[in-house]
């Protein structure tokens, strides 16, 4: 690769191009993150409001949400609620600990927080499947699926980053001082658990 | 360059992580590129056929094999993915993914040494840039062909060769290309190309991910033009693409909703480099009141871009939930409430006007200025009313409804919002006027343009406030004055701008000048058409002819005739640009590397720019339009000045 990098560069004064200059504090990695995350909000900001429309701007909206006989399930979700937002404490444990360099419990962490993300996907995919009403019952399942499927889906690229960090992982990367690759889909696991504890409280408890 | 020692299918940059396959024809099969793309593709819509299919199966659905739902999947998903995939676009990421070391970026995939690599995932962002233009100048070729075929059918009253389907579809697919593959994507491209060297940037800060960006667009662009393949024609409800009308409509639709998806994450992704481009990688001393106003044109488009693209993407997802799934998010039938579709597509397809409009506003600054002499009147201001624009642009969506049957009471404060849009955009054209006071004008191609830019942009902004006006709303709504006002702005505005800034910069692109006389001829044919196409169309439009209709009242008949010459005139000098262009861009005279003597830093590297960029990064220590100011610099070019002294010592 030598002789082909020198053929890049013309000359051989140059190995490559001068450093950036860093014209902010903030790391360009972490504000591309936040900034997609807030991409992300609004995303999820038009599903709400699609469902603002459909519930209260509507006139011919039902009075009862959902309309009988449909029912949503309150206390499964409510578990799978609190199985997410518990992976959220695992992640930063596992964070803290590659940080002060633990490898083992950043291990540890890492698995459990993938195995409880994967719990919450596979709950909701079973409450799918018995919730007892499909996405041509009316415009209450619309939103329903719409909120939680885009959800679910957020937490499927979650997950996918989840397995990359714990591949990573396992092959030896990160330290103390290298652990971006940890930080970054943390934010966004983290992300994913708020956002979730507004789509439950909006499609299940309002 | 120094290339000659080595073989010659080294020459061709690979990026950094890729070892090349052994063999000509292994290579050409298995190595990234377009013939991988293709094949890759190809396997991934088998796969998802197959996806589709089997899960159909499984729950036991009855038709296996429902095209309506495997096209989008199969299709519009995972082919796209799969020929991602296969040009190479996700090589690093997979290489990282599969948990091999990260190997320190030897910066093997910039700069473009033949023609093919711009046909390769290329990671510089002036690749890029050209990328983007040869591809939306491409696009903007077939969006204007299909207006000259509908300006035709247009010319006399009465059905003549096409048939109203088609007609719609024409209609549709013109306004969706010239929108979402010509203009937001062409201001894209001359912001990737100048952005990073007006900031004293090697490159952008993701340029993986900006190589990712770019690569969406054609995808988008080709489902666009697929759907006039599916049955029962093209989209055709309109760019606008309004449910309820749209979920009742044949395949075709289906392609506009994930087309639409392809180019607006494209949009968020390179709007997103953008932002953390200009935030973290200015140069020394290059304070944000430093930055050059196309600058702070597009950190402003790109905040627009970030925060409104996704309402798009919701809507065109609950329309194609509706049509696929049968959900009922607009339709009243299911309990859906019809006129949620409008509030959510306007509330970005307002702000996108401003995406189509601000970075225009960026490059007709840098022209006048440096074609004038002058330091841009009112800096500050300039900067400041294009963030008044961005807050303005997000309460403004619901002067589009003023007809649609929405909530009375929100009209009176859309229109305020609206008409207070007039006070920045008010300040940026009386600053360039003051610029252009007392100076020494040239009148080069690209000043042409943007006073062109200036006149006609005055004309489509007045009529901009006659429309957001309720009462006059209600009664020019969905007429001719609409297309002439849409035109005035977009074409008149947004064009103009792009072509300026493309005359601008060729010299910086390609090191090579264009013709002047043949610029100049371009400009003056496209003006005097322009507005041969589209000032009678405010007439025909209050004298009540309807628009997107194929038929018309005899009494239109003659001025339509005109209107359709006018748009072929129109066309035709297209052909002036094209060939000045590419007759140029082979042998036309080099370029120095400061033509226009501008200030701003892609004017101190050479013609084109070296392959990163600068040596060192520069010193910024002033503003970057002291025209005419004594002793006034805008940046120190450190490895020059350090090159003499080692020359002097």
């Amino acid at each position: 690769m030598t002789s082909h990098a020198e053929a890049v560069h013309g000359g051989h004064e140059h190995h490559g191009p001068p450093p950036a200059h860093k014209s902010s504090r903030v790391d360009a990695r972490v504000l591309g993150m936040l900034l997609f995350i807030g991409s992300e909000i609004m995303l999820f900001g038009s599903f709400f409001t699609v469902y603002f429309f459909v519930r209260v701007v509507n006139p011919d909206a039902p009075s009862e949400w959902p309309p009988p006989p449909y029912e949503f399930p309150v206390f499964v979700a409510g578990i799978n609620t609190a199985i997410l937002v518990t992976s959220s404490f695992t992640m930063h444990w596992a964070l803290q600990s590659i940080k002060r360099g633990q490898r083992s419990a950043f291990l540890a962490g890492m698995v459990i927080t993938f195995v409880m993300g994967l719990a919450f996907l596979l709950t909701q995919v079973i409450e799918y499947l018995h919730v007892g009403f499909n996405t041509g019952d009316g415009a209450f399942a619309s939103v329903f699926f719409g909120l939680t499927g885009l959800h679910g889906a957020h937490v499927a690229v979650g997950l996918t980053l989840l397995g990359m960090v714990i591949i990573r992982g396992f092959r030896g990367h990160f330290s103390p001082e290298h652990h971006h690759g940890v930080e970054l889909p943390g934010i966004y696991w983290h992300f994913v658990d708020i956002m979730w504890i507004v789509v439950y409280s909006t499609v299940y408890l309002l | 360059m120094t290339t000659t020692q080595h073989e010659p299918e080294q020459v061709e940059a690979y990026p950094e992580h890729f070892e090349p396959p052994h063999g000509p024809t292994w290579r050409l099969i298995f190595g990234p590129g377009l013939v991988r793309g293709v094949w890759v593709a190809g396997l991934f819509f088998v796969l998802g056929m197959l996806l589709v299919a089997g899960l159909r199966f499984w729950w036991g659905w009855d038709p296996v094999w429902l095209w309506d739902v495997i096209l989008p999947i199969a299709g519009m998903v995972t082919a796209p993915i799969g020929f991602l995939g296969g040009i190479g676009a996700f090589d690093y990421w997979l290489h990282y993914i599969s948990g091999r070391p990260t190997r320190p970026e030897d910066h093997s995939g910039h700069g473009a040494r033949t023609w093919k690599d711009y046909f390769r995932v290329n990671t510089d962002h002036k690749v890029i840039g050209i990328q983007y233009l040869v591809t939306t100048f491409t696009f903007f070729t077939i969006g204007g062909l299909m207006a000259m075929f509908f300006r035709a059918e247009l010319a006399q009253p009465g059905l003549q060769f096409l048939d109203s389907q088609t007609f719609n579809g024409l209609v549709s697919a013109h306004a969706t290309l010239m929108i979402f593959l010509f203009i937001i994507p062409a201001f894209a491209g001359i912001a990737n190309f100048v952005v990073p060297l007006m900031l004293g940037a090697p490159d952008m800060a993701f340029p993986r991910l900006n190589a990712l960006s770019y690569w969406l667009l054609p995808i988008a662009g080709v489902l666009f033009l697929a759907s006039f393949l599916a049955p029962g024609g093209s989209f055709a409800t309109g760019w606008t693409g309004y449910a309820p009308l749209a979920e009742g409509q044949p395949l075709g639709q289906t392609f506009f909703n994930m087309g639409v998806q392809w180019a607006g994450a494209s949009s968020v992704m390179t709007a997103l480099n953008f932002l953390v481009t200009i935030i973290t990688m200015r140069a020394p001393g290059m304070t944000f009141w430093r930055m050059p106003l196309l600058v702070w044109a597009n950190f402003t488009t790109s905040l627009l871009v970030v925060i409104a693209t996704p309402f798009i993407a919701g809507s065109q997802f609950f329309v194609m939930f509706d049509r696929i799934m049968h959900t009922s998010f607009f339709t009243p039938e299911g309990g859906g409430y019809a006129l949620g579709y409008q509030h959510i597509f306007w509330f970005y397809s307002h702000p996108a006007v401003y995406i189509m409009m601000l970075p225009g506003f960026g490059i007709v600054s840098e022209v006048i200025s440096a074609n004038a002499r002058k330091p841009i009147f009112g800096y500050r201001l300039m900067a400041l009313s294009l963030v008044g624009i961005l807050f303005l642009g997000f309460s403004v969506w619901a002067h589009h409804m003023f007809v649609a049957g929405m909530a009375d009471w929100l009209r009176v404060p859309m229109m305020i919002t609206t008409l207070l849009i007039a006070i920045p955009t008010g300040i940026k054209v009386f600053s360039w006027i003051a610029t252009l006071w007392r100076g020494r004008i040239h009148l080069t191609t690209p000043m042409l343009f943007a006073l062109g830019f200036v006149t006609m942009f005055v004309i489509g902004g007045l009529s901009g406030i006659y429309l957001g006006s309720v009462p006059i709303d209600i009664a020019a709504s969905d007429t001719y004055f609409i297309v002439a006002h849409i035109h005035y702005v977009l074409f008149g505005g947004s064009v103009f701008t792009i072509f300026a800034g493309v005359y601008f910069w060729f010299p910086k692109m390609t090191g090579r000048m264009y013709d002047e006389r043949l610029g100049k001829l371009h400009f003056w044919l496209t003006f005097v058409s322009f507005n041969a196409t589209f000032f009678p169309m405010h007439y025909i439009g209050l004298r009540g002819m309807p628009r997107r209709v194929f038929d018309y009242d005899e009494a239109f008949g003659d001025l339509n005739f005109v209107i359709t010459i006018a748009s072929f005139v129109l066309g035709a000098s297209f052909v002036v640009f094209v060939y000045n262009v590419v007759q140029s861009w082979v042998r036309g005279p080099v370029a120095d590397a400061n033509p226009w003597r501008a200030h701003s830093l892609e004017w101190q590297v050479s013609s084109p720019p070296p392959i990163f960029n600068f040596d060192e990064i520069p010193q910024v220590v002033g503003g970057p339009y002291e025209y005419g100011v004594p002793g006034a610099r805008h940046a120190v070019m450190r490895s020059g000045e350090a090159a003499r002294e080692v020359q002097h010592a």
